[in-house]
């Protein structure tokens, strides 16, 4: 595996510096002050993906900042959930094409030397309607994301998956009844079950594609509290069609639009409050007051 | 949970997702080989079948082999011309008997759901899967025993009567991919229920109604086992006869039986392939 | 005359012109009733047939059961000679070769489903299942005539020596090995429940959701993982009723079985000897049965035949409708 660039584990000090910078990132921002000390954790450059001859979204350039949310905003058919699954390149089993450059950090994630299982563990995903694997138990799901990566040992298991439900604010209810049928929760347990199981590989990014468009709205304002947590330890993507809760739950918004010639493009990218507040392009301006999309 | 030890299993599963993609992309190369080696096995039989019967039956096959009655044995130029006109014949008569039957029930389930229904369509299921000995049997103790003769029609019967449950499930089916709108449409403007019924869903899903009975008649040219227990000569179907001659040890025997096995063959996938056509021309149709 | 009626109906010409003449034919009471009556004149027929059936064969083979009692099913020795008919020793043998040619069939037929279902790519995957599915089209006695002629010298020269020489299970194929066979008859069994097998296991693989398949690739998972662990087992149940529904094809089956199975109606000393089915003693010893009890007892089996494969393919039908109910819609237990 020489030259693989995914190869060289951080040093255990950096990873203190950066956690130590983001606090101070995340408490400047609830003073308002975007910070720019960290590098964004995903880089995109003159993206444009598109599915065969059809093109769905195109030249997007966006910086995603480390343990933030930032919410891809914008009314369906853009390309949102096509850009985010670009990303992770969940894009090349639809037998598309994405051009432009997509970073993680420093690491192309289309680089030939790359490989896509290893760039899909560090960047994972949530999808629209919840998706448990439905012949596995809750906390064989929980751990099924370690197994296939060749993680083994019982102890080491329970404790990751224990953890992760605690993150994802499940433990409680699912403490008891571990080895019971995943297809068994209640759909707002069942997308809480897939975020935990998704966080229980360690990613560095999270996406999220619409994580609450098919939950009721007590399990959504739960998932969007959970949302603000886990940020400071994941830097999260939400694609929403929800103004509201991009309002509520991110801190730097991109929003989407479609172009004249029904292709999706990025048309303003900021800070979630100034986007909303005092947006620089009209088009932000009019999705925004409602009179688009 | 202490940050250490959170650090540290973020670490661990890195490195265990590392080290071990070789062996899984490895692992996933070789299942997917192996995958591949079953699909081919599992085409192999029919290429053997198709070169076996074809190589040998063509060694016999000429126009007088299929144009001559049996000549006694020993005796040169005899052909299957019986066998090919016995087959039509009870293939045919057996047709008579169950196409009428056929599209009455499926009609029949077309209409009503419910209990009744229900049950109908689970034994025409159940009955697909009886083994065609015992339709034979069946023929044999209803028709063939109290009569004291084996016959052409008993024959026809235990066909119809394998053919019924196949046929039914397809014209239903038929009946409500095409003619389900065009049904209520007819029935909700107050028209009587019979002559929609003629008029408007039989005529509308007339195509798939053929196509679907393509196939159980492929089904029913190919059997031996009701044949055994309902014919009194090999020589009356094809079938048969490829099960009397091939048999036998005398090559001569054997021969035949390969002709009529390919001639019996050419008929059966010419039918299969037809029946495939028109059906992936009806739903590109309905797309 | 205008046709006010096409705005509210398709576009086929046959089907407005067939409703404009349903509607203008005078409604009758007499006609209304006449096709009700035909109806279930021909649902009546179909049930009478399967009734009549069930009838048929069992008083034809009450004189056997009547003879011998229950004790027909298990008694072992068919020795039409000596006037002793049990159906044991061939349920046994039905029994026996259905299950070696599971073992062929269930590997192959899983992993050629898993091949067009999620391996190949799609211009492949449909000719090459089209071409697989023609194979359920041939003829079980051209089946049996390619068995008896051409796989019996092969079989009984290369094939069985060589299994008799593997070093792990040589144990099962030693002993007589000079054409016909159990093993040759489950190969052929094995050749005719192929297409039932792949065919049922690719419609239970595809009907697996993608988001499935998304959520295990989303995780890390490699194709092949994604469908060994995710894929596979969520197609579960449609797989049993694949297998269940090929038992039921191989124990029914008889003409083929009958050409290679060499009708030695005695427990088979190794895989390479001869042996017989329930449905390969029907064939054979029909035609020489001693009217009477001979018949009778030909025809009971029959009914042992017909209780097995009945049983078998109620439960795999049962498994296949019972199939789709696997996942709990978002709206499941209480939060």
């Amino acid at each position: 595996m020489s030259g693989d660039p995914i190869a060289r584990p951080e040093p255990l000090s950096l990873v203190a510096e950066q956690r130590a910078a983001a606090n101070t990132a995340a408490s400047a921002l609830t003073h308002g002050h975007p910070s720019s000390a960290t590098p964004p954790a995903v880089t995109l450059e003159g993206v444009q993906v598109s599915f065969g001859d059809h093109v769905a979204v195109r030249n997007v350039t966006l910086a995603i900042p480390a343990r933030q949310v930032t919410a891809l905003i914008g009314p369906s058919g853009c390309g949102k959930t096509t850009l985010l699954r670009a990303i992770n390149r969940l894009h090349d089993h639809t037998g598309g094409s994405v051009e432009g450059s997509i970073k993680l950090g420093d690491i192309d994630v289309y680089g030939a030397d790359t490989r896509p299982e290893l760039i899909r563990r560090r960047i994972g995903m949530v999808f629209q309607r919840p998706n448990p694997f439905p012949a596995m138990s809750v906390f064989e799901n929980v751990v099924s994301g370690l197994r296939f990566n060749g993680v083994r040992g019982r102890a080491l298991l329970r404790d990751a998956a224990e953890s992760a439900l605690h993150h994802a604010a499940l433990w409680d209810t699912v403490k008891d009844r571990l080895n019971q049928p995943a297809v068994g929760l209640s759909g707002g347990q069942q997308q809480r079950l897939c975020i935990a199981r998704a966080l229980a590989v360690e990613p560095e990014v999270l996406l999220m594609d619409e994580p609450c468009s098919a939950l009721d709205p007590i399990a959504t304002a739960k998932i969007e509290n959970l949302i603000t947590r886990l940020a400071a330890d994941v830097t999260i993507v939400l694609v929403t069609h929800n103004m509201f809760q991009a309002a509520r739950v991110s801190d730097q918004a991109a929003v989407f639009l479609l172009g004249e010639d029904r292709v999706g493009e990025l048309v303003e990218a900021g800070a979630t409050d100034e986007l909303f507040h005092e947006p620089k392009n009209p088009r932000t301006r009019d999705y925004v007051a409602g009179r688009v999309g | 949970m202490t940050v250490a030890s959170a650090l540290s299993r973020r670490g661990l599963v890195r490195a265990a997702a590392q080290r071990s993609l070789t062996r899984r992309r490895i692992t996933g190369r070789l299942a997917q080989a192996l995958c591949a080696v079953a699909a081919v096995a599992s085409v192999a039989p029919l290429v053997a079948l198709l070169y076996y019967t074809i190589s040998r039956g063509a060694q016999v096959l000429s126009w007088s082999f299929l144009v001559n009655a049996p000549t006694p044995p020993g005796i040169p130029g005899g052909g299957i011309s019986t066998a090919i006109t016995g087959s039509a014949e009870i293939v045919g008569l057996a047709l008579v008997i169950a196409i009428p039957i056929a599209l009455l029930a499926a009609l029949f389930l077309f209409e009503r759901s419910g209990r009744l229904a229900a049950a109908l369509r689970f034994s025409a299921d159940v009955l697909a899967g009886v083994p065609s000995i015992i339709i034979g049997i069946f023929a044999y103790a209803l028709l063939v025993l109290p009569l004291h003769a084996f016959s052409n029609l008993a024959a026809a019967f235990a066909l119809a009567v394998l053919m019924l449950p196949i046929m039914i499930r397809a014209d239903e089916e038929a009946m409500r991919t095409i003619a389900l709108d065009l049904w209520e449409a007819g029935i909700a403007l107050g028209a009587r229920r019979g002559r929609v019924a003629r008029s408007v869903v039989l005529r509308g899903a007339l195509p798939d109604l053929v196509t679907g009975n393509l196939l159980a008649i492929a089904r029913a040219v190919g059997e031996t086992a009701p044949l055994l227990f309902t014919l009194a000569t090999p020589v009356a179907a094809m079938t048969l006869l490829i099960y009397t001659d091939g048999t036998q040890a005398f090559p001569i025997a054997q021969e035949t039986a390969w002709g009529t096995a390919l001639v019996l063959l050419a008929f059966v996938l010419l039918l299969s392939v037809a029946a495939k056509i028109a059906a992936w021309r009806i739903s590109r149709r309905a797309r | 005359m205008s046709s006010d009626t096409t705005g509210v109906l398709p576009r086929e010409g046959v089907a407005v012109s067939g409703v404009r003449a349903a509607l203008l034919q005078k409604r009758t009471r007499l006609g209304e009733h006449a096709y009700t009556v035909v109806r279930w004149g021909g649902a009546a027929v179909f049930a009478a047939v399967v009734v009549a059936l069930l009838i048929s064969v069992a008083g034809s083979s009450s004189q056997a059961l009547t003879r011998s009692g229950v004790g027909f099913l298990w008694s072992g020795t068919w020795n039409p000679a000596a006037g002793e008919y049990g159906a044991g020793i061939l349920v046994v043998g039905t029994l026996l070769t259905t299950a070696v040619a599971m073992v062929i069939v269930v590997p192959i037929g899983l992993g050629t489903a898993a091949f067009l279902s999620e391996l190949a790519p799609g211009w492949l995957a449909g000719p090459l299942s089209t071409l697989i599915g023609l194979l359920a089209a041939v003829p079980s006695i051209v089946v049996g005539l390619w068995g008896l002629i051409v796989l019996t010298p092969i079989f009984a020269n290369q094939v069985e020596p060589f299994l008799a020489s593997m070093p792990l299970l040589g144990w099962l194929f030693r002993g007589e090995a000079y054409g016909p066979s159990v093993l040759l008859a489950s190969v052929v069994l094995a050749v005719m429940t192929l297409p039932t097998m792949v065919a049922l296991s690719r419609t239970a693989l595809a009907a697996v959701p993608v988001a499935d398949r998304e959520a295990a690739l989303a995780l890390g998972a490699t194709r092949w993982q994604a469908v060994r662990k995710a894929v596979i087992p969520a197609a579960r149940s449609g797989i049993q009723a694949a297998v269940t529904l090929a038992v039921g094809r191989a124990m029914g089956e008889s003409i083929a079985v009958a050409m290679v199975i060499g009708n030695r109606p005695a427990l088979p000393t190794s895989l390479t000897a001869p042996g017989a089915t329930l449905g390969s003693a029907i064939v054979n010893q029909f035609a020489e049965a001693s009217p009477g009890l001979g018949t009778s007892s030909v025809i009971a089996l029959g009914a042992v035949l017909l209780l097995l494969t009945v049983a078998v393919n109620a439960g795999g039908q049962a498994l296949l409708r019972s199939g789709g109910g696997h996942r709990a819609g978002t709206a499941g237990a209480l939060r």
